[in-house]
């Protein structure tokens, strides 16, 4: 009864068995109620599942799993890399006004610009790769200088304290003393690169990718299709996201000292 | 009681004033010279009483050069030269670490920017010593969110003393802490001030008895009447006084007759 009245106390710490036992209960009665309320047009729960087990079973599946993950990979990188950069930039007075256009530009639908990337690409390839990293380095920068917003003065002054100039103290607050923070917007932003994958794939078919398999499965309307290659997305998606974040407190053991939940 | 003297000029407020939109600090005038005392090597120990809002932490920026005051200059040295920041060390009061160093990593930084050049070895074998000293032996290996107020206080402190500051400013250094605490913090204080001749700590705090047991001079920050902006309104010579450098100053009635005075000044 204790442990019933703890899963609805704010702040209330929990046990991992009592969050997974929550987790698991959650599933089953949200495949219960899919199963019982679709009618004719939405698939079942069982027939998505034989859908997805013969999709995971061809190895056709495995070519466009690949190619998919090793886009997104590129394209974050690159993306990193860029928002990094500029974010960095953002605290010398002259790159100022570049850094905030670039921010601004999470304003400006990607479809318009569509046609003049692949104006400007050379190939499909490059084309979903500018795509990406015009999706993606906005929010990633947006993130990346909240960051630094959030760091205090006293951090600042005591590094002035500590006789480092100005240079030094970049590199030791902003940069060193905030990685874990970058690590930590680099995966909640992966979330969004991901969520764009399937629309930058539809620009270019050849060379295939969970994005690809989606479009053809919406092609012939095979509905069971359509959403077992949506969950397979969506699983993927969950588990890089769980990885990164393990991979963080491995990177960066102070990091869980810091959060609250 | 031993023989002390005051000597050479260590540090000196010139004028100094500070305005905002009003005027927060004027005509701030006031020397920190260096004691000498007979068999001891007895550093500074002095303090800004006041009450909050006065102006006490931008004075504090002013002193160690973060701040540029509207008028006056702070000098400092033998050859009374203008402040730098990063000759004057901070220890604010909630003890500013870099979370993402470990306690050594964080006393090493100190050492990497003391201006000598220092193996790795060298710096280890030091700051194992002061760890030893202050206690921290079993800490370095952690993370400053993994320490206490009072452990990340003293890592703070000897931060600041292994950067090779000679002058310390301590912002509330002794605001929540209990009783067993503030005995120990004072114990650290007057350590610290005594590892140099020309180690000088200057603490800033709204706790006058505490305070004042280990200071050898006190300024009491305060308003004037019809004027407006703070200034330092007395000086307190504690040593002249015989109240510095006695453990048992407490319990002496003649030194919590001066309290209560000060305390009717603010
Ligand atoms: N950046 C600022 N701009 C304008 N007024 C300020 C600023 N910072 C502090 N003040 C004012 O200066 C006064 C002194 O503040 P402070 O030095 O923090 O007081 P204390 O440390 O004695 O409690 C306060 O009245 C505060 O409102």
């Amino acid at each position: 009864m204790n442990q019933l009245k703890q899963f609805f106390e704010p702040f209330a710490i929990l046990k991992s068995r009592s969050i997974l036992l929550l987790i698991v209960v959650q599933v089953i009665i949200a495949l219960v109620v899919w199963q019982l309320t679709c009618g004719a047009l939405i698939p079942t729960p069982t027939k998505v599942f034989q859908k997805m087990m013969s999709i995971l079973g061809s190895s056709e599946f495995y070519d466009d799993f690949i190619a998919s993950v090793s886009l997104i990979a590129q394209g974050m990188f690159i993306s990193i890399a860029i928002a990094l950069v500029l974010a960095y930039l953002s605290l010398i007075p002259f790159f100022r006004p570049l850094v905030e256009f670039v921010v601004k530009c999470r304003y400006l639908t990607l479809t318009g610009l569509i046609f003049l990337f692949t104006l400007l690409s050379s190939d499909g390839h490059a084309l979903k790769i500018y795509l990406l990293i015009f999706g993606i380095v906005p929010f990633f920068l947006t993130s990346l200088l909240s960051v630094i917003d959030g760091i205090s003065r006293q951090e600042i002054e005591l590094c002035k304290t500590l006789r480092m100039n100005n240079w030094q103290t970049l590199l030791e607050v902003v940069i060193r003393g905030r990685l874990d923070q970058a690590f930590d917007v680099m995966r909640q932003n992966f979330a969004i690169a991901w969520m764009m994958i399937t629309a930058v794939e539809a620009q270019s078919m050849s060379e295939g990718g969970l994005g690809t398999q989606l479009i053809k499965y919406n092609k012939y309307i095979d509905l069971s299709g359509v959403f077992a290659v949506l969950i397979i997305i969506f699983i993927v998606g969950v588990l890089c996201d769980f990885l990164l974040g393990k991979m963080r407190i491995w990177l960066f053991p102070y990091a869980k000292l810091q959060s609250i939940r | 009681m031993s023989n002390f003297t005051r000597q050479e000029v260590l540090l000196q407020a010139e004028n100094i004033s500070l305005r905002f939109d009003k005027l927060i600090l004027r005509d701030i005038n006031f020397q920190i010279h260096n004691i000498v005392r007979e068999g001891h090597n007895q550093g500074q120990v002095v303090s800004l009483i006041g009450r909050s809002g006065i102006g006490k932490t931008q004075l504090f920026k002013i002193l160690s050069g973060l701040l540029q005051p509207t008028t006056g200059k702070i000098l400092l040295g033998e050859d009374l030269h203008p402040v730098k920041s990063g000759e004057v060390g901070i220890v604010h009061q909630n003890y500013i670490l870099f979370n993402h160093r470990t306690i050594e990593a964080n006393l090493k930084i100190g050492l990497d920017h003391c201006g000598k050049e220092m193996t790795d070895k060298e710096k280890e074998s030091v700051i194992k010593e002061y760890a030893g000293h202050f206690d921290l032996l079993d800490h370095l290996k952690k993370y400053p969110m993994q320490l206490s107020g009072g452990q990340r206080q003293r890592v703070s402190i000897i931060q600041q003393v292994l950067t090779g500051n000679k002058f310390i400013l301590l912002d509330e250094p002794f605001s929540g802490l209990d009783a067993l605490m503030i005995d120990r913090v004072k114990d650290l204080l007057l350590k610290i001030s005594t590892l140099h001749e020309h180690n000088t700590l200057i603490i800033v705090s709204h706790d006058i008895e505490t305070t004042l047991s280990i200071s050898d001079t006190a300024w009491i920050m305060a308003a004037q009447e019809g004027k407006e902006g703070a200034t330092i309104t007395e000086e307190v010579d504690l040593m002249k006084l015989g109240f510095a450098w006695n453990p048992n100053v407490k319990k002496e009635a003649a030194f919590r007759d001066l309290i209560e005075s000060v305390k009717s000044k603010l």
